[in-house]
């Protein structure tokens, strides 16, 4: 026990890094969330005042719930279109066709792309009148289907959010292409041999020990979600969107507390209201991931 | 409805070096078959065309008198049994047994009541809730059995089944298996490395080298009438004693390695004089020299008491020969031991192309015994 005790010590360094460098500004960042202050200047201290706002004074909760619910919808999104196909694209390539480096390269390269270029290109691929999508529908008759992708209230969203699942996908392929190759190549014979149908190979030998890889992919895209700031940014703008429909917690946040386009002014207290509401919708998840991790190892022992 | 023929069978990965070359083999149905044979040698990959789990590069594979070169794996109406077992990690031993069974549309009550009878067979009844991790390695493989016998297809294939177990297991499931295999009449194809496992369990075994056959017949045969110096040395353990002999200038002795000299007997006779000549004697034959009958004496280099049995290593040339002597001799390393060596008793062997000239003759005398 002693021994143990000693151990500890070796833990210090690094606890001081990450204090001094992650903890100290997370709390002084709170800390701010209970005053009153615009950036430069004086801070006074309001209490719970600007949660209050936050929660129940026009426009602030509008906006506020706006950007919860978009930030959800964004996850809800992301989780269809980047980590399902991501699913169906690790299965096809390593139940389906040979891996080759080629296929390997070509869906992991967008992940390895600058965030505001991908913005940027896609803002302009999908321009409405200059745009290669539109252009390309109209070409092979589909004119019909032709949007203003980034403008409509409707699609706004979703189309930004394809984007980032676009850039994604690659990444979450790999970690489910891991995790079905570490199953035993014997199990799949086997079943070839019983002729079980793909639907049953999926379901009883691929599935269950995919869940952990599942509940990885789900919880990184939660908080790469809810930390979205700079593709929304790059595509529409620091108003998020038009009538706010792309508005997420990132974009909410920047506005508030650096001022926005629109000249309002900087609220810096509020700004660090809405991280602090963001941090907690954060940690809320991770430790319901951890609890139901723990929850499930102790089940298998 | 079993019996399986293979007809020039061949496989290569990179259409240059064959990994199994113009393989002709006939297994009779009900036959316990064992292929065997070293690391590499191409066994699992044999069955594993029989499976139809390997593509078949060239040559043709009957089942039942029926091509199926071409059919998928569940058509061929077998089951297979592999080394590492192949469970299926999070469903029950029931539902692992039964899974086959589903996948094959077998209606519920016909699962059930084979499975009762399966669990029952394999001793398996209690531990039917458990999930494969909860069992010890012995279970696990009686579970992979039951999936076997539950599908009752007349052909089982098994890869290397036992390799992961201890001796003792390895020994009891032997028998087991055997006995599993005569009860349901199935043709069962097995491979193993192992030569005590070929010998003891098949009907007939076929020496696989190198992804080619050296020899198939039935274990005795091939104990006792090697077909060349690859089978000799692989079946038999102590490992059959082997030296490089020639005749000596006046051709009335035989002399091993530069130092064992044997009298020139009637049984030598039609052994050419001019070729490369390899002899082999099995460890048990030679014998304790009596006051009588010593030949030879040997220096004993390194003596193990098995309790049933003395094995002791003498240095012949550059080679190591093994005697085994039933019971316990009091034999001290460096001590100069009276051996009997009957030259009836030496196989004698081309040393370029490894062919068997003449096998130890008093074996057509001591055919196996029947009673």
């Amino acid at each position: 026990m002693k021994f143990r005790k000693k151990l500890l010590w070796f833990i210090v360094p690094a606890f001081l890094i990450y204090s001094g460098f992650m903890l100290i500004p997370l709390i002084l960042s709170m800390r701010v969330s209970f005053y009153e202050f615009s950036g430069i200047g004086d801070m006074a201290f309001i209490g719970f005042d600007n949660f209050y706002r936050l929660l129940f004074e026009a426009p602030y909760n509008e906006r506020f719930f706006n950007a919860v619910g978009n930030t959800f919808e964004f996850f809800a999104y992301t989780m269809v279109f980047q980590n399902v196909t991501a699913l169906l694209l690790a299965l096809a390539l390593t139940r389906g066709l040979k891996m080759t480096g080629f296929f390997r390269t070509v869906i992991f390269i967008p992940v390895t792309l600058s965030l505001l270029m991908i913005g940027f290109v896609w803002s302009i691929m999908l321009n409405p009148n200059i745009g290669v999508l539109n252009e390309i529908l109209s070409a092979i008759g589909l004119e019909n289907w032709t949007r203003a992708w980034l403008g409509s209230e409707s699609l706004a969203l979703p189309t930004v959010a394809l984007v980032n699942a676009w850039q994604y996908t690659g990444l979450m392929v790999m970690l489910f292409v891991a995790g079905i190759q570490s199953i035993p190549e014997e199990q799949f014979e086997s079943a070839k041999i019983d002729g079980a149908n793909a639907w049953s190979v999926f379901k009883d030998i691929i599935l269950p020990p995919l869940v952990p890889v599942i509940g990885i992919v789900t919880i990184m895209t939660y908080m790469g979600v809810f930390n979205q700031f700079d593709l929304v940014y790059a595509m529409v703008g620091s108003t998020g969107g038009p009538n706010y429909a792309v508005d997420v917690l990132g974009t909410f946040f920047y506005r508030t507390a650096f001022g926005g386009a629109g000249g309002q002014m900087p609220q810096m207290g509020l700004g660090a209201t809405i991280a602090t509401m963001t941090f907690l919708f954060i940690a809320f998840a991770i430790g319901a991931f951890l609890y139901l991790s723990h929850v499930r190892k102790k089940g298998e022992n | 409805m079993g019996q399986i023929d293979l007809i020039d069978i061949s496989k290569s990965y990179d259409k240059q070096k064959n990994v199994l070359d113009e393989i002709n083999l006939s297994i009779e149905e009900g036959e316990f078959f064992v292929l065997v044979g070293p690391s590499g040698s191409g066994k699992s990959t044999l069955l594993r065309m029989i499976a139809g789990l390997e593509d078949i590069t060239s040559g043709t594979l009957k089942i039942s008198d029926k091509i199926v070169n071409h059919l998928p794996p569940k058509d061929r109406n077998l089951s297979m049994v592999f080394q590492n077992y192949a469970l299926y990690p999070h469903l029950s031993v029931e539902q692992n047994i039964l899974f086959g069974l589903g996948a094959k549309k077998v209606n519920k009550k016909e699962q059930q009541k084979r499975l009762a009878e399966t669990a029952e067979m394999m001793g398996l009844s209690e531990l039917l809730n458990r999930k494969p991790k909860e069992l010890s390695g012995g279970q696990k493989q009686r579970v992979a059995l039951a999936r076997s016998v539950v599908s009752e297809a007349p052909l089982c294939l098994m890869d290397e089944p036992l390799s992961n177990l201890d001796a003792k297991l390895r020994a009891q499931m032997r028998i087991e298996i055997r006995r599993l295999q005569k009860r349901l009449g199935l043709t069962m194809v097995y491979v193993t490395h192992d030569q005590v496992e070929a010998m003891t369990m098949g009907d007939r075994i076929m020496v696989l080298n190198d992804g080619k056959i050296q020899q198939v017949g039935k274990p005795i045969t091939l104990y006792n009438e090697p077909e060349n110096l690859f089978v000799a040395s692989f079946i038999g353990s102590p490992k059959m004693n082997m030296g490089k002999a020639v005749y000596s200038m006046n051709q009335n002795q035989l002399v091993i390695e530069d130092t064992l000299r044997i009298a020139q007997g009637p049984d030598m006779d039609d052994i050419p004089g001019n070729i490369d000549l390899t002899v082999g004697i099995r460890a048990e034959h030679l014998l304790p020299g009596t006051a009588e009958n010593t030949t030879h004496h040997l220096e004993a280099v390194n003596v193990e008491q098995l309790g049933n049995e003395t094995l002791i290593a003498f240095d012949v040339g550059s080679t190591l020969w093994m005697a085994k002597w039933l019971g316990q001799w009091d034999v001290q390393v460096g001590e100069m031991v009276p051996v009997h060596i009957d030259s009836g008793n030496f196989c004698f062997f081309d040393s370029n192309t490894g062919l068997l000239i003449k096998s130890a003759n008093f074996v057509k005398e001591q055919e196996v015994v029947s009673i």
